[in-house]
This record gives C-alpha cells, sequence and structure tokens, in this order.
C-alpha cells in the first residue's frame, strides 16, 4: 500500500533516517522495531508530512505521493507516540470531540462510537475522565479516537511502549482484529517480543534498516544457530569459562539456570561447555537484533 | 529444624487504602542468593507490596520478615539489610555521574574513603568518559547501570528492583542482566519486578501478582511445563484470565 524509497532526513549532523526502503502491505501489519533513535518516528512523521524528507519517494497505492501528503492524511489514521487526549474530557467527549474534528456524521458517529468502546472493553468508563484513565486505556482511547474516521492506513507510533504487559496483550489483539478487518496497520515498538508478531518485521538502528522480513523468513535467514544448554556444575563458573574461551566470548548470554549460545560456523558449543542438556531453540528476534546491531 | 531464615518472609499480607484493597492477604518467600521475577499488570500490587517490604509503607496487615527481622518492629536493622531501587528513581540529570555518586555517598553516610572506593569500582566498569558525561546525555542503559550502583552503594544482601528495565534498549538490557547475575555470584538475593514478560525467564523463579492475589507461583521452566503453556505471554493471559473467572 505504501512504499518507502530510498528516503533520508538529517536533522544537522544526525542522521535520523538514512535511505530506508521499505513496503508497508495491504491488510498486514508491519512493525518497526528498534531502541530510541532508530528514525521510526521520523519515518512515520515524513510519511504524513509532519517532517519533510531530504530525498527519496514516498509512493501510495503505486504513485508518488510527492508533496500532497493529504492524499495519505485522507486515508490514514495517524497516533503519534505521544497523543494528546483531553484529559478533563470524559472518554466519550474525547471521542465527539474528535469525531467532531474528523467531522464524521452524526449516525456514524454513534454506531461507531458504540462500537469502538465495545471493542476496546472501554464501554464501563465511558463517562470516566480521560486523565483519570491507565495507561493502557489512555492508549485505547487514543486509538479508538482515530479510528473513529475509518481509516485504511492505521500509523501507530510506539502505542504499547511503558503499557503494563497486559494492557499489551489486549492492544495488539485490538491491531490483529483491525488487521482481519482488511486494514493496513503500520506500528512501531521498542519490545521485540512484541515484534515478533508482525508480518512484515523492519529491524531498525539509527537510521537504517539492519534487516526486514516476516519472522519466519528473517530466521531462514539468520546465519546463526542459537543452543539452550543447561551446564553441568555451577552456571556461574560455566559462564565464566565462556568468557575466557575466545571461540564463544560474546556468543553466549546467561537466562536463568541455562546459558544461550550462538553457534555461527560449524563448531559446537556442547563440545566446549560441559552440560547436561543441549537443545536447539529459534533465535528469538532480540538474538538477531543484538546480532545485526553488533555487525552493523 | 529448619535452615536459616528466609531472605525475605511475607505472610499474609494486607494493604488497604480506605476501601480499595491493593494487597488482598499475599504469602511468599524469597530464599537467600534467589533471583525471584515479580510479574503482573498496573494495579497490581508490585509496588505496594515491594514498599511495605522496604517499609516505606505501612502493612495494614500481615507481615514482613527480613532475615528473621520483623519489619514492624525492628524498622532500622532491617532496612540496613535491604536496597532498594524505586521505579521513579532518577539521578540528578544535570549532574555528572561521578557527582551523583559522590552525592548519594554523601547522603547515605558513607565516609569519603569509602566514597573514593565506591568512584573506584564503577571506574572498572564504566568509561572515564562516560562517568565525567552529564547524566542527562547518558544513554538509558548506562544511566540505569549507574542508579543500580548509587542504590546498591550501602552494600545491602537484599536487592529490590522495581522495573529497572524500563525504557532500556536490548543489548543494555541484557548487560543489565549481567551486573543482576553479578550481584547473585556475590550471594545477593534479587527480588525484581518487570514489566517485560521474557524477564521471567531470567529468574530463578517468578511470583504473578493480579488485583492483589498471588495467581502463580514457581521456576519458570517448571510453570510452563507443568501448565502445557508455550510460552511466559501465554501462561500470563491465561493465569489472569482463569483468575478473572474464579
Amino acid at each position: 500500500m505504501v512504499r518507502f524509497q530510498e528516503i533520508s532526513k538529517a536533522f544537522g549532523a544526525i542522521r535520523a533516517v538514512d535511505r530506508v526502503s521499505l513496503e508497508i502491505a495491504p491488510a498486514a501489519i508491519t512493525i518497526l522495531a528498534g531502541a530510541d533513535g532508530a528514525g521510526k518516528s521520523t519515518l512515520f512523521k515524513m510519511l504524513v508530512g509532519l517532517v519533510k524528507k531530504d530525498s527519496g519517494a514516498i509512493l501510495l497505492n503505486g504513485a508518488d505521493v510527492g508533496d500532497d501528503y493529504s492524499r495519505v492524511t485522507s486515508v490514514c489514521g495517524y497516533m503519534p507516540e505521544k497523543f494528546s487526549l483531553y484529559s478533563d474530557l470524559s472518554v466519550e467527549e474525547n471521542m465527539d470531540f474528535f469525531a467532531a474534528v474528523q467531522q464524521v456524521p452524526e449516525q456514524r458517529r454513534r454506531e461507531l462510537k458504540q462500537r469502538l468502546l465495545e471493542r476496546t472493553g472501554m464501554e464501563p468508563f465511558r463517562g470516566r475522565r480521560a486523565g483519570a484513565l491507565s495507561g493502557g486505556m489512555k492508549q485505547k482511547l487514543a486509538l479508538s479516537t482515530i479510528l473513529l474516521s475509518s481509516p485504511q492506513l492505521i500509523i501507530l507510533d510506539e502505542p504499547t511502549t511503558g503499557v503494563d504487559p497486559l494492557s499489551r496483550i489486549e492492544f495488539f489483539a485490538i491491531i490483529e482484529e483491525l488487521k482481519r478487518e482488511g486494514r493496513t496497520i503500520v506500528m512501531s515498538t521498542p519490545y521485540l517480543d512484541e515484534a515478533e508478531k508482525g508480518d512484515h518485521i523492519v529491524l531498525m538502528r539509527k537510521g537504517r534498516v539492519l534487516r526486514q522480513d516476516s519472522i519466519a523468513g528473517l530466521r531462514r535467514a539468520f546465519p546463526a544457530r542459537m543452543f539452550r544448554i543447561l551446564p553441568r556444575g555451577n552456571v556461574f563458573a560455566a559462564m565464566q569459562g565462556i568468557a575466557a574461551d575466545p571461540e564463544l566470548a560474546g556468543r553466549a548470554y546467561l537466562r536463568g539456570k541455562f546459558i544461550r549460545c550462538l553457534q555461527e560456523g560449524r563448531e559446537n558449543p556442547g563440545a566446549r561447555i560441559p552440560h547436561l542438556e543441549m537443545v536447539e531453540e529459534q533465535p528469538t528476534l532480540e538474538d538477531m537484533y543484538i546480532y545485526y546491531e553488533r555487525q552493523a | 529444624m529448619s535452615g536459616a531464615a528466609p531472605a525475605i518472609e511475607v505472610r499474609d499480607l494486607r494493604k488497604d487504602f480506605g476501601r480499595f484493597q491493593a494487597v488482598k492477604g499475599v504469602s511468599f518467600d524469597v530464599a537467600g542468593g534467589e533471583i525471584v521475577g515479580f510479574l503482573g499488570p498496573n494495579g497490581a500490587g508490585k509496588t505496594t507490596t515491594i514498599k511495605m517490604i522496604t517499609g516505606l509503607l505501612k502493612i495494614t496487615s500481615g507481615t514482613v520478615r527480613v532475615e528473621g527481622l520483623d519489619i514492624r518492629e525492628h524498622p532500622a536493622a532491617a532496612r540496613r539489610k535491604m536496597g532498594y531501587m524505586s521505579q521513579k528513581f532518577s539521578l540528578y540529570p544535570l549532574l555528572t555521574a561521578l557527582e551523583n555518586i559522590d552525592f548519594f555517598a554523601g547522603i547515605s553516610g558513607l565516609a569519603p574513603g569509602e566514597r573514593r572506593r565506591h568512584a573506584a569500582r564503577i571506574r572498572q566498569d564504566l568509561p572515564e568518559a562516560v562517568l565525567r558525561q552529564k547524566v542527562q546525555d547518558i544513554p538509558p542503559g548506562i544511566r540505569q547501570k549507574v542508579a543500580m550502583f548509587v542504590c546498591l552503594m550501602p552494600d545491602p544482601g537484599i536487592i529490590l528492583l522495581d522495573e529497572p528495565t524500563s525504557g532500556v534498549d536490548p543489548e543494555a538490557r541484557r548487560l543489565f542482566w549481567n551486573d543482576i547475575y553479578g550481584l547473585k555470584t556475590q550471594g545477593k538475593t534479587l527480588l525484581v519486578s518487570t514489566h517485560n514478560l521474557d524477564e521471567a525467564e531470567y529468574c530463578d523463579r517468578i511470583l504473578i501478582l493480579h488485583n492483589g492475589e498471588l495467581i502463580a507461583a514457581g521456576e519458570p521452566d517448571e510453570l510452563l511445563r507443568r501448565q502445557g503453556k508455550a510460552d511466559i505471554e501465554e501462561l500470563f493471559k491465561d493465569a489472569i484470565h482463569d483468575h478473572g473467572q474464579n
């Protein structure tokens, strides 16, 4: 639905986004994952015209957007990282206000409002002041207000950052429902375990794309294998041995009573670490992110 | 005859705020040298429980013993055994890391010789150039490392960390956990609350709290196996769901 072609943006000497190309497929969830400073927010702001790109092109349904960002904003709902609800207005009043701003017809507003309140589980809180909502509920309300205009493209900038794990799970369930309705979703997150749930994952670091693909594709292309090892004897003593072993140093880390170790070549970490059990595991997105980040 | 007292023993702990019951009779032990992860949604009662353990919040009923000492009967002695990094603990952003260390060492009552010893210790871990930067200019992962160092300067045996990895990037998070394991190898006991569910697997045991009640406790892989769950997220989600249905 959207294609970024070699997009760049610098703020002074800082290259916030550096020749980024990626595609946001229709009716799918695309997730931009990376730490602060990766360029995720800048990319979104360029998409909706809040930040002017230095170079590159943005294509919407195959056609260059040029400087006419209304073509994007007319089909999208954008939830910035610091979305501001009116804290003195109730849940319902906020929805009414944003519906009015987006010129949603009265009849449709009533229907949609009710549906969104039910879908997000906010119905019992419709009269509550937005300022008195929990972090997770504020984000659900913010999402509801952008859904009032029935956007085809939904852009969510770190909607789950700082939100507790249960609310994060619930929020993502709503996103998946929107996808099933055929909407296109692009969101950013610093949580790599959350990013694994996306259909297309873009790993970003310091303005550049490290890798992008589906989780299955990323795993297929990952040039290393991950093993979970239950060492014989004391796990900390085993880690000390690993730190002193030039073949293994920097490739293993401790996770509870297990050591997780990357194998890059043919060498078998099990042959160098006395162990009771060794199981090959799928590399997590975090494993892959850290691996590629170190290479960058 | 039982062995030594647990590092932390919590029995029927309750906390009411007016008519709201924040913690509803929670009991658990943390054994010496153990890393226990504290999971739960917002409002589950994690921070309230931690604050009652550390004596920062008045207990409505129940008991907390720290290495056998009742926190209400021997508050000062029990507190000396613990170090606590709160969720909102922050260093002074306009001071450098070293100035912060000096300041917090001063208010902890550490003698100048001790302060110098601490400053020398952190120099082994972090480059001098970083330590001389203003805290506001230091990346979040390193900032958090300095914050933990500052909180643990009095060298407590029991350490309580409330969401120490919020906002920390992936590599820094692993390094932070390395530091936590370093503390464990020194024989320290740790109770760590977190919003990152995957961190449960870094812990020896986890406690899941929901609506002020303890709804699951055990070793993470044992809990997964026993309950037939694919991962911690599924375990967490289903534990909360099942609890809500009871």
